[in-house]
């Protein structure tokens, strides 16, 4: 029987727990009767079986207590109380609010563009189709001074690899992108292009805009242009069909329309204008087609199941084969990881551009954490304003949990509301953002970013709401209650903390800034060994390949020009050849030097110091027999009293003329490499001209009209070596702009944090500095008391940042082969001067406190 | 807004209620339909159909007094209002209607 009773009771509470309670009464009762009569007339089994099924059978809607039922209500109604609360406390604190609304917005902001800058880079070069199974074969040349990674490989490996693999699906053949000359009957442009074999755009997903891209490259004659370059020539992109005439150096060609492609996505790491036929510079422009010239870049796509260091050794065993040594190892690198896996040392990837991505996310995670802790500071402290409060809605049987949603409510709605301001500085400040950025990024309200946005918001909301929501819910009613100061609300050892370690964070950005900034100006100052300065070239092109001698004999007569000549110099190295064999070099040993041809006076031009021998000069008939070393390439092939001697080149033997000065063609980030000069003025790309220090405008203005009377078919473009110079250390400009603008933001919204809690401290402390002033304290006194706390805050995040930012600048100068030194005044002039910006942002509030009156403050209470 | 129409079993309901006249509450309901068509009704489906005619005003109700059977529940008796009593009288006559329009032939069989 007991066991029957609670079953029905348990029953008959279920009914009620789910009843519309306007409904229970009568309905209980009606089952309770039924229930009687059951139990008279087939027992009570059958009975207890029945209103069982009756419960049930009534667990249906319109039997079911309506949602808006008072516990639902309820919750709706406290969202709704907590938003309420939470925009009245907006309203009262307008500072508070102000300052938290601009520190997270600001943050968020940022956080925003790192997002947009981190996807972009991270989707650069993956919208090809075939990106999983897209790989570049390249190679690390085994030196004795260590491995040296390339992208070249030799161009005859393509033939090879086609027929021999069966694991490569397609290769081809392409080579970097260069800018050459284009030209029609009435004009000529410059462009950048590259060839490529046949199947590229099958490789590839460019897109077409006007005939076939995967037959385009089938003939030798065939030229795929892009939209905007059709439009820029022919202004019109329905070209298909036109011919145009392509020139680099001494070489030309007539090549006819084949295809129109769509401008190249911004997100690709290459961008180019036209692609010619490999098949046309492989047979038509390479002369020498040796298994030890690295003319080609070639890209393969393996097939899905293949395994790629099988492949890999199958390649280099062809290499190893066709050299007879196995001086150089070829690698498999993923084409869409190229662009952020960029770096290798001693032919081991070591990351590359991947690490400013990072680098820039936890940016973005700190500068977001320093808003947020503002955002904790700012209500922890203002905890005694809202004591009451909680006491009174604890005693009114205000759970935790609802309190802890009240803070919650006001954490995200301050999210949401940071997160529309700052999406709108995102769209305001894009355009500026891609100029420091050199980007094309645009912002698109797409599924992702409304996806990332609400986890921001939710991020911060808990981020910044869980500490001051545990902190304020867990009052005891009865000290919140009775009046008079909250226990530990004044000395705050976790608000303290907090500060510190904001302005840790910001301290060590103010560093890094600062060393990559002084770093960049070192880069830029530094002498390399030659003269960059008001220095530049122009490619020899045209009538200037014939006529170069007569064209700098006319040169000579401008005044401005210091020197002129031609010369193969470029910033970066063009050529690198192990084809250099001296008395007293050992089997295996093996040196890699860039080759550089250039012209008599060249050597002058670029201000090279000679320190020995002579030297190029035309006045010798048989100085193409002539070889000029530098330092570093003379101490590496441990040549003693190197002039008069003989080496032989892979084109004859030279006797070597004279050794320069080392110089440093290359970026900053490597050592001074062995390189020799040969006096080829025939062989020479580019004309290089010195100007005169202030005359550049005029005498450019010069040389172009002496130009256009040798050269009327090709356009002036001359370029400066110092921009060549800079642009090998673009990403690292960008990097050293961008953490700028983020160490900025850091420490003001950092500063905004200390004013907002100092202005509440001395909110406090008015009483007191009141009766010490009448007590006679002096102003200064006040400051110091007033001001010690922060100083002290500060002065602890100094000596935590600097250790962390001494290791972080070290670990990062370490990319450059030559770098300044971590002087102690980087360090304590960084500390220094984020002590002097914490006092100016209380000091003002400090003094003000100071001066005031102690009647205003003392005079009620 | 097109007119309600009632359906067979809450026309059944709505004609029980009124033969209970003055002393239809739920249980009772339930009985007389039991008795009188000898079909199953749970409480469930008939408690539902009443406060739906309730809501529809066909039907209105009103608390009894508290007695010592059924647990000290009171009962809640249904009266049926004077628009449920049009409606019953329109469907007896739409029934009629089809009825004698049926030609005699019809169903003779």
């Amino acid at each position: 029987m007991a066991t029957d009773s609670t079953q029905i009771k348990s029953v008959i509470k279920f009914f009620r727990w789910f009843c519309n309670p306007d409904y229970a009464e009568d309905i209980e009762g009606d089952l309770m009767e039924r229930f009687e009569k059951n139990k008279t007339i087939s027992g009570d089994f059958r009975a207890n079986m029945k209103l069982t099924t009756d419960v049930f059978r009534l667990f249906r809607p319109g039997i079911i207590r309506p949602l808006k039922g008072t516990q639902k209500l309820n919750s709706i109604d406290m969202l709704k109380h907590n938003i309420l609360i939470t925009f009245r406390n907006f309203r009262r604190y307008k500072g508070n609010f102000l300052i938290n609304l601009i520190g997270l917005s600001t943050g968020l902001a940022s956080v925003l563009f790192i997002y947009l800058w981190v996807s972009d880079e991270l989707a650069t070069d993956s919208y090809h189709q075939n990106s999983e199974n897209l790989y570049q074969i390249r190679t690390n040349h085994k030196n004795s001074t260590g491995i040296k990674t390339g992208r070249g490989v030799p161009g005859l490996l393509l033939d090879e690899i086609e027929n021999d693999l069966p694991e490569i699906k397609m290769a081809i053949a392409t080579t970097d992108v260069h800018e050459y000359t284009l030209s029609t009957e009435d004009d000529s442009y410059k462009a950048n292009g590259r060839f490529a074999s046949e199947e590229y755009f099958n490789l590839f997903s460019f897109s077409s805009l006007k005939g076939n891209l995967k037959t385009a490259l089938s003939d030798k004659a065939n030229i795929v242009i892009s939209a905007s370059l059709a439009k820029r020539i022919f202004n019109s992109t329905d070209v298909i069909g036109k011919s145009l005439d392509w020139h680099f150096w001494n070489n030309s060609k007539s090549v006819i329309v084949s295809a129109v492609m769509n401008d190249i996505p911004s997100n690709s790491s290459e961008k180019f204008d036209f692609v010619m036929s490999w098949d046309y510079y492989h047979d038509d422009m390479i002369t020498f087609k040796g298994w030890g010239n690295y003319y080609g870049r070639i890209m393969v796509q393996l097939h899905p199941d293949a395994d790629v260091s099988a492949t890999n050794e199958k390649i280099d065993q062809i290499l190893i084969d066709k050299q007879g040594s196995d001086t150089v190892d070829t690698f498999l690198a993923k084409y869409g990881d190229q662009y952020l896996y960029n770096k290798y040392t001693n032919g081991v990837q070591a990351g590359g551009r991947i690490e400013y991505v990072w680098l820039f996310s936890i940016v973005a995670f700190f500068i977001l954490g320093i808003a947020c802790i503002n955002f904790i500071n700012l209500s922890t402290a203002k905890a005694s304003h809202k004591t009451k409060e909680i006491g009174v809605k604890k005693t009114m049987g205000a759970s935790r949990l609802a309190l802890m949603g009240q803070y919650f409510t006001e954490s995200v709605l301050l999210g949401f509301i940071s997160l529309l301001v700052a999406t709108a500085l995102v769209w305001l400040l894009l355009p500026y953002f891609n100029i420091v950025t050199d980007k094309q990024i645009t912002f698109q309200l797409d599924g992702l970013f409304i996806l990332v946005a609400i986890s921001i918001i939710f991020a911060v909301g808990i981020l910044a709401g869980l500490y001051p929501a545990l902190y304020l819910s867990g009052l005891k009613i009865t000290e919140s209650l009775k009046s008079g100061v909250l226990k530990g609300s004044g000395r705050a050892v976790g608000r303290k903390a907090l500060v510190v370690f904001q302005f840790s964070i910001s301290i060590i950005l103010i560093v890094a800034t600062w060393l990559i900034q002084e770093q960049m100006e070192f880069v830029q100052q530094k002498n390399l060994g030659y003269d960059r300065e008001n220095v530049i070239y122009f490619e020899r092109e045209g009538t200037l390949l014939e006529k170069s001698e007569e064209f700098l004999a006319e040169l000579k007569s401008i005044p401005t020009i210091e020197t002129a000549s031609t010369s193969g110099f470029m910033i970066g190295g063009a050529n690198s050849t192990g084809g250099i064999e001296w008395t007293g070099k050992g089997d295996d040993e093996r040196i890699e030097f860039w080759e550089t041809r250039l012209g008599a006076n060249a050597i002058e031009t670029l201000n090279i110091e000679m320190v020995a021998g002579r030297s190029f000069s035309n006045e010798f008939a048989t100085e193409s027999e002539s070889i000029i070393f530098n330092e570093a390439a003379i101490k590496a092939m441990g040549i003693s009293d190197p002039i008069g001697k003989t080496v032989k080149h892979y084109s004859g033997s030279k006797q070597i003329v004279g050794v320069v000065k080392d110089f440093n063609m290359l970026s900053l980030h490597t050592e001074i490499q062995p390189s020799f000069f040969l006096y080829r003025p025939d062989f020479t790309h580019f004309v290089m001209i010195k100007l005169q220090k202030g005359a550049e405008i005029a005498t450019l203005r010069q040389i172009e009209t002496v130009y256009e009377s040798f050269n009327p078919d090709f356009p002036f473009k001359p370029k400066f070596l110092d921009q060549d110079y800079q642009a090998l250390y673009a990403s690292e400009n960008k990097i050293a702009d961008l953490s700028g603008y983020f160490s900025i933001l850091a420490i003001l919204i950092s500063c905004l944090g200390l004013f907002g809690l100092s202005t509440f401290t001395i909110e406090k402390r008015q009483k007191e500095i009141g009766i010490r002033k009448v007590l006679g304290s002096g102003v200064l006194n006040i400051v110091y008391l007033l001001s010690r706390d922060f100083t002290a805050m500060v002065l602890i995040a100094i000596v935590i940042a600097l250790p962390v930012s001494y290791y972080l600048g070290r670990s990062w100068l370490e990319n450059f082969a030559y770098n300044i030194t971590l002087g102690w005044s980087f360090f304590f002039l960084a500390g220094f001067g984020a002590l002097v910006i914490s006092w100016l942002t209380v000091g003002l509030q400090t003094i003000n406190a100071a001066l005031a009156n102690p009647v205003d403050s003392l005079k009620d209470e | 807004m097109g007119k309600y129409q009632l359906g067979e079993f809450e026309e059944v309901v709505m004609l029980t209620v009124a033969i209970l006249y003055g002393e239809a509450y739920g249980f009772a309901i339930i009985e007389e339909m039991e008795k009188r068509l000898n079909r199953k009704v749970s409480i469930g489906s008939l408690q539902t159909v009443l406060r739906r005619l309730e809501k529809k005003g066909l039907l209105e109700s009103e608390f009894g007094e508290a007695t010592k059977v059924r647990g000290g529940k009171r009962k809640r008796f249904f009266t049926v209002t004077s628009v449920g009593k049009k409606m019953l009288e329109e469907a007896k006559e739409q029934r009629l209607g089809l009825w004698n329009a049926i030609p005699n032939i019809a169903l003779n069989d």
